[in-house]
Order: structure tokens, then C-alpha cells, then sequence
């Protein structure tokens, strides 16, 4: 468990204990007592199956859900608060946007920097801003374009433009690559290298996909209802994994076979509690009441 | 040709001229606000809300504020219709919101039977007030045609000027808000995640559409009311893809459906709502055969309006 050492000046994000429960909820909390910093200009990757709060973590972020117990804070504000001041740049699911609405990548890529905006205020700052990104994440030429032209890949370019030209310094990435090929999530990778290079953002890449995570993090949190690990991807053992993921076991050793294969492995080396075949998920439930 | 002299002999101006000028104000309103409209899905939220104006328009005749009401009554018809459509705007759209939708997982479904509900509902006591109001002699007869199809000489020059006003309320909110109010359109989580105050702006635009049914209801009816908050934009889109262009293209398509219906219907004594209905979804057909023809794909935005 690597923290800094109680300085707040090297925090971007900092939650304390964070439980959340849906209205009507009446089983276990969604998440719970989730604690984590995160460092300024660090690559963090929130790794966690579907179902295990992810989602939930990254509304409470943003300030779309609230009624949380604990802290979060980001550079010392609420969520709510944060939001209005643009300190996170979201970068959302591509699914969610309005494809079908007649603009330019250009104008989606200058909503967020304009959104705050008087009315009488003049909207070319936003438009150079939405210049100045999009030539950042390549995609200058596509400028023109209907988004609903676009590829997913030339969309989510225009969505982290629009991040970036909010002058947001926290870069919050939503299962960034669902639905993008492979070819396009080592283009996706290497974005987020350079950004985080040239500009000194930090980026959170939150999936469920454990090569993402790798491939985009420095430093990766484990979330499963509550945090079950935090530190370098290296670190993450088969086990860790298997524990993270045993709801999820079907969905994401079934992508990737060589991990499911050696965690199978490692689990007859050592005698662990968790030390399970992990190919048989509900052996690994039957242990933990299940609560998903 | 009628449409000269319909708007120059003093005595038959003051009969036609409230309804030309009430139709181009809803022209220039609700070309814009149909851009958001169309984006946003809300055409059947809209009928809902124009079908809710009918029991309002019930309860008007029942309290003797009916037919051609002046001066006082005429704020109070206009005040009763108003409510009605407001109630069902909010009601049903905070229902369809993508907030309750969330937390429910039966959001849209909900509100699609609310509409239903709302739309038959409000329609049943409409009718029935207007039959009472009728047998106790509040009003001398009832004229369901105008009321479902609208008639340009039922609007009167007080009607105008609440166009007019309208027209200045809507035009200037959206020109206020057209930003946050764009981004909300687009992308409703992310403009949340970037500080929009997603809920006031989906207040906002249930409230202009109420107005705007309500502004709508004399001239095209219950029924038809809704058609310049849809069709306008819904065709535009057919023609551009650029937010600006798009805008524009709604205006003048809407513009000219007033206008080119209102001459159909004074040369030919065809009724003025359905004339201008029927040029705004010839107006469509169009663009949509032309987008057809070019292999685009931007049919698919009308269909998601019209199927919800």
C-alpha cells in the first residue's frame, strides 16, 4: 500500500472511506470504504469487474450521484463543486453521446470549455482551445466532420479533446476502450503516454479490462465493492486478480487466456484461502456470500 | 389573389392579420426549439402535452372563460391551458429523464405510459367539460373542429400579442442558455460531469415547450400543435449537419410552411392548420428522399423522434 506521506499538496484526488449505497438498495453497499489518493501527474488504472462499483466510484467523482458517506475531495473540493470549476476532464463511454445531433467534432470538441461561458461572451477562446486539442490528439484533419461520421476511435479522440480544451488537469477515462480494435488501443495507450508527458495530466483509466489498465497505468487500484489493492501493475498477483474478479471470472479470463492460465497455475503452488481453480467462479462465491 | 385582399381590406385584416402574425411568431420560435426537440426525443412528450392543453381548454369553458374570451378571461384561459400543459411537460418529462431512468432502469418506459395515460386522460375530460359546458349554456356551441385542427379566425389580437411575447421569452431564454443547453442536448452525463446543471436545463425546455404548445393551440389545434415543434428541424436535419446551419435551415423551413400553407389555405379555402402541417411534412418527405438518394444515414433521427 503505497501513500504519500500524509501531503495533500501531491493529492489530486483523495477518498476517505467512501460508502455508497443505492436508494432501495437493500443489500450490500455498492461500494465500500474505498480509500485511495490520488497523486498529482500519476497514471492511475481502477481495475474492477462489472458490477463492482466502478461506475459508482466515477459518478460520485464527478459529482452525478450523491448521499455517499466518507470524503472525496478533488484539489480539496466536493465533487459538486469540482464539476462546476471543470477540474475533471470525462472522457465518457462513447455509447452515451447523441450521435445523431448535427455538429462538427470541432464544435463537440469546444462544448466543455464554452459550457461555462456568459451569454454575451465571445466563444472563439473556446474554438482555439478546441483547435489546440484537437490537433494535440490528432485529429486536426477530422475537425469538419458530422460526429456522426466519425469512427470510434476519430470519436473518443474528439472526446478527450474536449477534455482537454475544458483545461481540465485530471483526465478521467471511462472504459476507453470498448469497442475500439486493437491497433487503435495501442494508438489509445501511447495518447495517454504523451499527454501525460507533455502536459503533466493525471490520468485515471478506469476498465474492466486488465490490459488497458496495464497498458495506460503506472500505478493500478483493485475495485471490487471495496478497494482490494493498490500499486504498480507489476505487482498484481494471479490471486489478486482472481479475488478482484471472481464475479466476474467468465468475462475476463475468457479474454485472456495466458493470465487465467498461469493464475490456475500459481493457484496450485501456493495454499491460498482464495487459492481456487478460477475457471469455477461459484467455488470462489460460495466463500464470500456473494455479495455483488 | 385572396391572401392580398384578405390582408388589406380593413374589415377582413382584422379578422386574418392576428393569425398570420401569431403564425409567423410561432414560426421563428419553433424552428429553433424543434432543433432540441428533435435531439432530444421529445416529440411524443410533446403531443402528450398539447393533448393535456385539451382538458385545460375543458376546464376554461366549464368556468365561462371559453370561445372568443376577452380581456381578463382570456388571461385566465390562457393561465388554466397553460398549467394543464405544464403539469404534463414536468410530469412527464422529469419521468423520461435519463436521471430516474437510471435509478429505476424503467425511466422511458414509465413515461411512455405516462404520456398515454396523460394523453387519453386529458382528452376524456376535455371532451366531457366541453359537453357540460355546452348543455349549461356557458357557451352558445362548441366548435370541436377548431379546437382539435385549429383556425386562423379563432385567433384573436390578444392571441397575437401572446405570441409575440412568447416568441421574445423563448428566443431570449434560448439565446441566454444555448450553450450548456447544446451540450445538454449532446451528451447528457458528460455535460453533468463539466458542471451543466443538467436538471434546470431539462426545466427549461419542458417549460418553453409548454409555452410554445400553448401559443401553438389556436391556430393549429390540439393536434396539429406539436407540428411546428417537430417538423421543422426534423427536416433541416435531412439537409445539414452543422448546429448553426441546421438552426437556420428550421426557421426558414417553418417560416415558409407559414406562410406557403396560410396562401394554400386562403386561395383554396383549405383549413389553415392542416395546410401548413402538410407543407412542413412535404418539406420532410423531401429531405428525407434526398438523404435517401445520397445513402445517409439521417433517417434514423426522425425515426428515433417519431417512435418515442
Amino acid at each position: 500500500m503505497i501513500r504519500d506521506a500524509g501531503t495533500t499538496s501531491g493529492t489530486a484526488i483523495r477518498y476517505e472511506s467512501v460508502t455508497f449505497s443505492y436508494e432501495g438498495g437493500a443489500e450490500a453497499p455498492a461500494l465500500e470504504r474505498v480509500s485511495l489518493d490520488v497523486r498529482r501527474g500519476e497514471r492511475l488504472g481502477i481495475l474492477g469487474p462489472n458490477g463492482g462499483g466502478k461506475s459508482t466510484l466515477l459518478k460520485l467523482t464527478l459529482g452525478l450521484l450523491r448521499g455517499y458517506s466518507g470524503t472525496i475531495e478533488i484539489e480539496g473540493l466536493a465533487p459538486d463543486e469540482a464539476a462546476k470549476r471543470r477540474l475533471i476532464g470525462y472522457v465518457p463511454q462513447r455509447v452515451e453521446a447523441e450521435l445523431s445531433f448535427p455538429i462538427t467534432a470541432r464544435h463537440a470538441a469546444s462544448m466543455a470549455a464554452s459550457a461555462g461561458l456568459g451569454p454575451f461572451a465571445s466563444g472563439r477562446g473556446a474554438r482555439e482551445q478546441a483547435d489546440r486539442a484537437l490537433s494535440m490528439v490528432g485529429a486536426s484533419s477530422i475537425a469538419e466532420k458530422p460526429v456522426g461520421t466519425l469512427s470510434g476511435g476519430q470519436l473518443q479522440r474528439v472526446m478527450i479533446a474536449r477534455a482537454l480544451a475544458s483545461r481540465a488537469k485530471i483526465l478521467l477515462l471511462d472504459e476507453p476502450t470498448v469497442g475500439i480494435d486493437p491497433a487503435g488501443q495501442k494508438q489509445f495507450a501511447e495518447l495517454i503516454q504523451r499527454l501525460h508527458d507533455e502536459l503533466g495530466l493525471t490520468t485515471i483509466v478506469v476498465s474492466h479490462d486488465l490490459r488497458t489498465v496495464a497498458a495506460t497505468s503506472d500505478r493500478v487500484a483493485c475495485l471490487a465493492r471495496t478497494l482490494h489493492y493498490h500499486d504498480s501493475p507489476e505487482g498484481l498477483t494471479p490471486h489478486v486478480l482472481a479475488e478482484v474478479f471472481r464475479h466476474d471470472a467468465a468475462a475476463i479470463f475468457g479474454d485472456l487466456h495466458v493470465d487465467a492460465h498461469r493464475a490456475a497455475e500459481c493457484s496450485h503452488d501456493h495454499s491460498h484461502d482464495h487459492g481456487h481453480d478460477h475457471g469455477q467462479e461459484h467455488g470462489a462465491q460460495g466463500n464470500h456470500g456473494g455479495g455483488s | 389573389m385572396k391572401t392580398i385582399e384578405y390582408l388589406s381590406d380593413p374589415g377582413l385584416r382584422s379578422i386574418f392579420l392576428p393569425g398570420v402574425l401569431a403564425g409567423l411568431a410561432i414560426a421563428l420560435f419553433g424552428g429553433v426549439l424543434s432543433v432540441f426537440v428533435v435531439m432530444k426525443r421529445l416529440a411524443f412528450i410533446g403531443q402528450g402535452i398539447s393533448h393535456a392543453a385539451f382538458g385545460g381548454i375543458g376546464v376554461a369553458y366549464v368556468l365561462g372563460f371559453g370561445g372568443a374570451a376577452a380581456g381578463a378571461a382570456f388571461s385566465a384561459q390562457l393561465g388554466i391551458v397553460f398549467l394543464f400543459c405544464l403539469f404534463a411537460a414536468l410530469q412527464i418529462g422529469f419521468l423520461s429523464s435519463s436521471e430516474s431512468g437510471r435509478r429505476g432502469g424503467k425511466g422511458n418506459a414509465q413515461a411512455d405510459t405516462a404520456i398515454g395515460i396523460v394523453l387519453v386522460a386529458s382528452m376524456g375530460l376535455g371532451s366531457l367539460l366541453l359537453h357540460i359546458a355546452e348543455k349549461n349554456g356557458r357557451v352558445a356551441t362548441v366548435s370541436w373542429e377548431s379546437l382539435l385542427f385549429g383556425s386562423i379566425v379563432s385567433v384573436s389580437e390578444a392571441d397575437a400579442w401572446a405570441s409575440g411575447a412568447v416568441a421574445v421569452i423563448i428566443l431570449g431564454g434560448l439565446f441566454l442558455v444555448r450553450r450548456p443547453l447544446t451540450f445538454w442536448a449532446f451528451d447528457e452525463p458528460a455535460a453533468a460531469a463539466f458542471g451543466v446543471n443538467v436538471g434546470l436545463m431539462r426545466l427549461v425546455l419542458l417549460v418553453m415547450l409548454a409555452l410554445a404548445t400553448v401559443t401553438a393551440m389556436k391556430l393549429a389545434g390540439v393536434v396539429l400543435a406539436t407540428a411546428m415543434l417537430v417538423l421543422p428541424a426534423a427536416a433541416a436535419v435531412q439537409f445539414s449537419q452543422r448546429a448553426g446551419r441546421v438552426a437556420a435551415l428550421s426557421v426558414a423551413f417553418a417560416v415558409a410552411a407559414v406562410v406557403t400553407g396560410m396562401m394554400l389555405s386562403f386561395e383554396l379555402d383549405w383549413p389553415t392548420g392542416a395546410s401548413i402541417v402538410l407543407v412542413l411534412a412535404a418539406l420532410f418527405g423531401a429531405g428525407w428522399i434526398k438523404g435517401r438518394a445520397r445513402g445517409r444515414g439521417w433517417s434514423r433521427t426522425w425515426q428515433r423522434a417519431g417512435s418515442r
